[in-house]
């Protein structure tokens, strides 16, 4: 808010002053004075007098008036103009947008003085001219972004939903769309404002603007020229006030559109080194096998409302061909723990508490040059949305390539071969052809087949999968869950698998780890825990999900939002076995069979 | 008695209308029938590009058919009068998959449930406060979240929201297109909890458009099983789940995942879903298909029946082993 | 290959539909056109002058007749000649649009040249000091009018400092040192707006590229820092830039009609505000013409380089 408040208030105060003009009590900025002519400040002319003699600062703000009155008023009428056009061509399309929109491209292919040159050529310069010459000169921009915003907000479910209700054509433009557009065509109208006054000054320097005697600055500044030996100042006043003037509507144009089009930033801060603050209380991590193993990590980020923690004390072990799934609903905090292990969580997110122990490291206390040697080469990551997570604009199969020559010193030719290898690993037909094409030439489950061969390129001891298959289609899905089990068969390789589906976890993993709201709740074998959860959310997560045997209405209430967690239990508020004893916050236990549990009641609940 | 909703033929296709448009057609809906009882729920499933979500908009009229008859109550839709389209439009209504677009940010959420109520005149304006407090504890929300706006809310309560809005002016027939997709397992069940809860209540006919063969399971009274635009099996829910008989039908049961471990036959589809813009002659399913022979190719399937109502478009259903 | 061809189509169309508009705007205005073009100041010109004008002109004529005549003649560089000297509009143009290009590729490799690399760094270093410090120098830049810089600039470095001359022109193969001094300046004070422009471009493209989420897949492999950057970042980044760059050639030809006046640079400018002073249509059409065809021309250019760093445009 406050980078909109100063600039507004320079502009304001600009516009009240020029609008008082009249008011106010100054000397006639018209009325010529030779013998006073290049005067230096003097009595009633604080700012001096011109090279007619005529005061300076009088010429100033009539001059405001007048460049500001022609901005206003073509932004106004373009703005009218080119709304109108681009509701037409956004909402009817088809004849009306060819119009339209065709049309308002032509005026767009124009250089814009040369526009405005033209029709001062045929209508001689002028205050009225400019506000033609500018209108038409910005209503396209108006046209162009209503046409554009009318097409997305159009797209929209809601607007789907009011026409599904009936509602008349009218109605829906001016209570749904115009609404929903009104930010932007703000900005677009302070940003035409701001042009106006540009080439508006820029037109009078040359004479072809507003007419003499009228004041402009850009008149001003041309008359300042001829005298600029003589009198530099009389040049540098409308020279500062034309800047001002520009920079302020800039900077409020810049806000507005912030303002209008947020972006959530979650705080500023680079991401500092890890606090080894104690681990706590509780037992040893579990004993070092070959895997990784996470204990005790944290990870705070700084919000707006507050600071959050979405990985609280989370510990878990994976050991070399085993299969460790990790459930949670949205905010559980799963994906952040597997950035973390890696070290690529953004830089907003800081890492507060925790060790990541592989091959006998912590993978949080190495530099970035040691963790670089680690990815891609022993722990490979396969991230959620093929579309996104390759480069569009690189060929897929330089993409594994690159993977490949990044941590080996093979060749262009060696690195091709393996790739080729790789894709027929994973069940790419035609690979020779694959490699050759771009990520948005294939399907989805091939793009994900591509980066589950760029994540094995180096033969990784630990595969992190970021819920690979909530992407694709059901069919595509079950190939490549097998595709992955047959792989981490063959290679021996662990696998960290994040997910949302217990049904997914049924069919892959050894182990699981439940969490929920950043903590961890439960953890063990997945046959046990699936067979004998020893904790209310896993139970109820087991009984809502689809193919169940009991037909229940999931879980009621929702996930507590991060900033506002409940005191005790974060699950208690949902838990139908809620007593007082779960107002304490209750501690990860480990049970005699090695399984854990977060719930304090878990006895008098599951025996 | 006939149905409430009846679709004879419909093909719809997109793409390459307007002048400037040089983009390939997309087959979306090929020659599909549908039809609907009043009071019954219906299922139809498919993946990505099977054209299901289109189905249920051209049921509506929100979307015209390039080919193929659209009827509601025995009454042509398309080609529909503005008065008999308004009176169309309150006994028919939809709900969307996506929480987080469906409801207009800049307006409370009481406004919009009160559209429907506004634009049909249905209750006086002194009046709408109070059918729109019934309407959200129907949903199971306080009446006073009306004067909140949807970012205050979560995903299932939004979809809660939609659900009131498209209750208001008490339609016959309700489109729930992927109405649980985009939330988390625990609140989908609520959701569908809360429609077949309605659904018993108000004596609605459903269309449930889902990609999830369990979620309908739950629901619905018969299954449309949809590939690349055209309808591979139907019939009654609990049949279809028991005896698929469409190859298709079985690798999408076969291919979800199942709670009590691994998947008992290994039902996997060979290759990738064809581009709907070129489908494969023949049965489009042949590409994928472990039984296909020549036969698939040479002409389309019709649906044939296997028991009373349920019926399934394969040339080979006697030659596939049962289950 | 057929996209841009058909990119080159629409371009001539366009064309076309400039040359329409330039002609078309004569006879829209109210008032007949010969008499439009002689009252300078007011005055009613006499009616012999004004026939003599319209004979001419060839206003006589049907007017369709009229429009395909002026195309054909357009199309062949046949401006007609100059209201006020008579010469041919043609020669004009010719003598002096290199002189007009050579400032205008001048500033415009200055700008990608300074603002390319600053957007990309600051975008690296975000927040820190030399983002601030150039994000800042960069809206002020933008905040200035060309004028304005031109004539400080000649204020401070002719007047006050000497250290160059105020204006003019020397031809490159007489004087090649002196041409390129007086080039300086003005190449600085066309450049400004468009580096200001490229920098904010480039940095937003920067920042964006690399919250992608193949930039962390490109970090999970574990490559260098700098290959992360230079394939992954910045090619992705470039296409906006580009983008950009075409839509902001527009503002720099109109700026270089300043900078030239201000700085004496004897390009199209000259003629171009001479004949809109008088009324020199044909001139002013001429110019109008040339400079606008030079304008699509540059956008189909871009259009390519777009193609060449994404390849998803190739098929659209």
């Amino acid at each position: 808010m406050k980078r909109i408040a100063f600039p507004a208030a320079f502009v304001a105060a600009l516009v009240l002053t020029a609008l008082a003009a009249p008011l106010l009590d100054l000397p006639d900025p018209i009325r010529q004075d030779i013998a006073n002519r290049l005067a230096g400040a003097m009595a009633g002319s604080p700012l001096g007098r011109d090279e007619f003699g005529r005061d300076v600062l009088a010429r100033l703000i009539w001059g405001a008036r007048a460049s500001l009155g022609v901005a206003f008023a073509s932004a106004a009428l373009a703005c009218l103009v080119g709304v109108t056009l681009g509701l037409i061509g956004g909402w009817m399309r088809g004849l009306g947008e060819i119009l339209t929109l065709r049309l308002v491209d032509i005026v767009l292919c124009f250089p814009p003085i040369l526009l405005a040159l033209l029709v001062v050529t045929l209508l001689g310069p002028g205050a009225g001219t400019l506000i033609l010459v500018l209108a038409v000169l910005y209503a396209p921009g108006f046209a162009r972004l209503t046409y554009g915003e009318v097409l997305s907000v159009r797209a929209t479910d809601y607007v789907e939903a009011v026409r599904a209700l009936g509602a008349s054509t009218p109605r829906i433009l001016t209570r749904t769309v115009l609404p929903n557009i009104a930010g932007p065509i703000l900005v677009q109208f302070s940003l035409a404002v701001a042009a106006a006054v540009v080439v508006e000054s820029g037109l009078s320097f040359l004479g072809l603007g507003v007419v003499p005697p009228t004041p402009s600055w850009g008149l001003m500044i041309r008359g300042g020229r001829t005298t600029m030996a003589q009198a530099p100042l009389l040049l540098l006043w409308p020279c500062l006030a034309l800047t001002l003037t520009i920079l302020a509507m800039n900077l409020l144009c810049d806000a507005l559109r912030d303002a209008v089009d947020p972006r959530a930033r979650a705080g500023g801060g680079r991401r500092r080194i890890v606090d080894r603050v104690l681990p706590g209380l509780f037992p040893a991590p579990r004993p070092a096998a070959p895997g990784l193993s996470i204990s005790h990590l944290s990870v705070e980020i700084d919000t707006p409302k507050g600071t959050i923690r979405p990985v609280d004390d989370v510990s878990l072990s994976v050991a070399s061909g085993e299969t460790l799934a990790v459930v949670g609903e949205s905010g559980s905090g799963k994906t952040l723990t597997a950035l973390a292990t890696m070290g690529l969580l953004d830089p907003s997110v800081r890492v507060v508490a925790g060790q990541v122990l592989f091959e006998g490291r912590d993978l949080l206390t190495l530099d970035e040059r040691d963790l670089r040697a680690l990815r891609g080469k022993r722990i490979a990551m396969i991230f959620q949305d093929p579309m996104t997570a390759l480069n569009p604009v690189m060929r897929v199969g330089d993409q594994i390539v690159e993977a490949i020559r990044a941590h080996s010193a093979a060749g262009a030719r060696a690195a091709t071969d393996r790739a080729l290898e790789l894709f027929r690993r994973v069940g790419i037909a035609d690979p020779e052809k694959r490699l050759r094409v771009y990520p948005h030439e294939m399907s989805g489950g091939m793009r994900q087949r591509a980066m589950i061969a760029m994540a094995l390129a180096n033969n990784p001891v630990l595969l992190v999968a970021d819920e690979p298959t909530t992407a694709l289609d059901a069919t595509v899905q079950a190939q490549i869950l097998d595709l992955l089990a047959d792989l981490r068969r063959d290679t021996g390789a662990a696998l960290i698998f994040i997910t949302h589906s217990l049904a997914v976890v049924a069919e892959i993993a050894d182990q699981v780890v439940v969490m929920y709201a950043g903590q961890i709740v439960e953890s063990g074998p997945v046959a046990a825990v699936f067979a004998t959860p020893r904790h209310p959310y896993t139970a109820a997560l087991l009984a809502a999900s689809p193919d169940s045997n009991d037909p229940s209405a999931g879980i009621p209430g929702t996930v507590p939002a991060l900033h506002a967690l409940p005191p005790g239990c974060r699950f208690a508020p949902r838990c139908a076995h809620a007593t007082d004893a779960c107002a304490t916050p209750p501690v990860l236990e480990v049970l005699e069979d090695g399984r854990e549990s977060r719930c304090v009641r878990r006895r008098e609940i599951f025996g | 008695m006939s149905a409430l909703v009846e679709l004879e033929g419909v093909s719809k296709s997109f793409g390459g209308e307007g002048w400037f448009d040089r983009t390939k057609p997309v087959q979306a809906l090929r020659g599909v029938d549908m039809r609907i009882a009043r009071g019954e729920a219906l299922g139809v499933v498919g993946e990505s590009g099977s054209g299901k979500s289109t189905l249920g908009r051209v049921a509506l009229g929100l979307l015209e058919p390039n080919a193929g008859q659209v009827r509601f109550d025995g009454a042509s839709v398309g080609g529909a009068s503005p008065a008999h389209w308004r009176a169309l439009r309150r006994r028919m209504q939809i709900v969307f998959q996506d929480p987080f677009g469906s409801l207009d940010p800049r307006r409370r959420v009481g406004v919009q449930i009160a559209d429907g109520l506004a634009i049909h005149d249905i209750v006086p304006a002194a009046a709408r406060a109070a059918k729109v407090a019934e309407l959200l504890g129907l949903v199971g929300l306080p009446p006073e979240h009306g004067d909140r706006f949807p970012h205050e809310f979560s995903g299932g309560q939004r979809q809660r929201i939609g659900i009131a809005r498209a209750l208001a002016t008490g339609p016959d027939f309700l489109v729930a297109d992927e109405p649980v997709s985009a939330l988390d397992v625990s609140i989908q069940a609520q959701i569908v909890g809360l429609l077949a809860k309605l659904r018993a209540e108000l004596g609605l006919a459903m269309m449930f458009v889902s990609h999830d063969l369990r979620v309908v399971r739950r629901l619905c009274d018969r299954v449309q099983v949809l590939y690349l635009g055209r309808t591979m099996e139907e019939g009654p829910a609990a049949r279809v789940f028991e005896s698929p008989a469409h190859p298709y039908t079985r690798a999408l049961l076969a291919a979800a995942p199942r709670l009590d471990g691994p998947r008992r036959a290994k039902l996997l589809l060979r290759g990738d879903p064809p581009s709907p813009s070129s489908p494969p002659s023949g049965c489009v399913f042949r590409t994928r298909c472990a039984h296909a022979t020549a036969e698939c190719a040479a002409a389309v399937p019709a649906l044939r029946e296997i028991s009373a109502g349920h019926k399934a478009a394969c040339v080979h259903l006697e030659r596939i082993p049962p289950l | 290959m057929i996209w841009y061809l058909r990119r080159v189509a629409i371009s001539l169309l366009l064309l076309l539909s400039i040359a329409a508009i330039v002609f078309f705007a004569l006879h829209a205005i109210p008032g007949d056109p010969a008499e439009v073009l002689l009252s300078t100041g007011g005055v009613s010109p006499d009616a012999a002058t004004v026939a003599a004008l319209r004979t001419k002109l060839g206003l006589d004529k049907p007017i369709l007749e009229q429009f395909a005549t002026f195309l054909f003649a357009a199309a062949r560089g046949d401006f007609g000649t100059s209201l006020v000297d008579d010469y041919p509009v043609i020669d004009e143009i010719a003598l002096r649009l290199p002189r007009t290009l050579e400032l205008v590729f001048a500033g415009a490799l200055l700008a990608v040249a300074i603002g390319l690399p600053a957007g990309v760094a600051a975008a690296m270093g975000r927040d820190g000091i030399f983002d601030r410090v150039a994000s800042g120098a960069a809206a002020l830049l933008l905040a200035v009018p060309v004028f304005v810089v031109g004539t400080l600039l000649v204020l401070l470095f002719a007047q006050v400092l000497r250290w160059m001359p105020a204006g003019g022109y020397v031809a490159f193969d007489r004087d090649p040192a002196r041409h390129m001094l007086l080039l300086t300046l003005p190449a600085i004070a066309v450049a400004k707006g468009l580096a200001a422009t490229v920098f904010r471009m480039a940095r937003a493209a920067t920042l964006d590229a690399l919250s992608r989420d193949h930039v962390r897949t490109a970090r999970a492999k574990g490559l260098s820092p700098m290959r992360v950057l230079l394939r992954h970042v910045v090619r992705n980044a470039l296409s906006p830039v580009v983008t950009v760059l075409g839509l902001q050639m527009g503002t720099l030809l109109g700026g270089t009609v300043l900078v030239e006046y201000v700085f004496n640079w004897p390009g199209l400018s000259t003629p171009l505000l001479r004949a809109v002073e008088g009324r020199d249509y044909p001139m002013v059409v001429g110019i109008v013409l040339t400079v606008s065809a030079l304008f699509l021309l540059i956008n189909l250019i871009m259009d390519a380089i777009y193609a060449l760093l994404d390849p998803r445009a190739r098929s659209a």
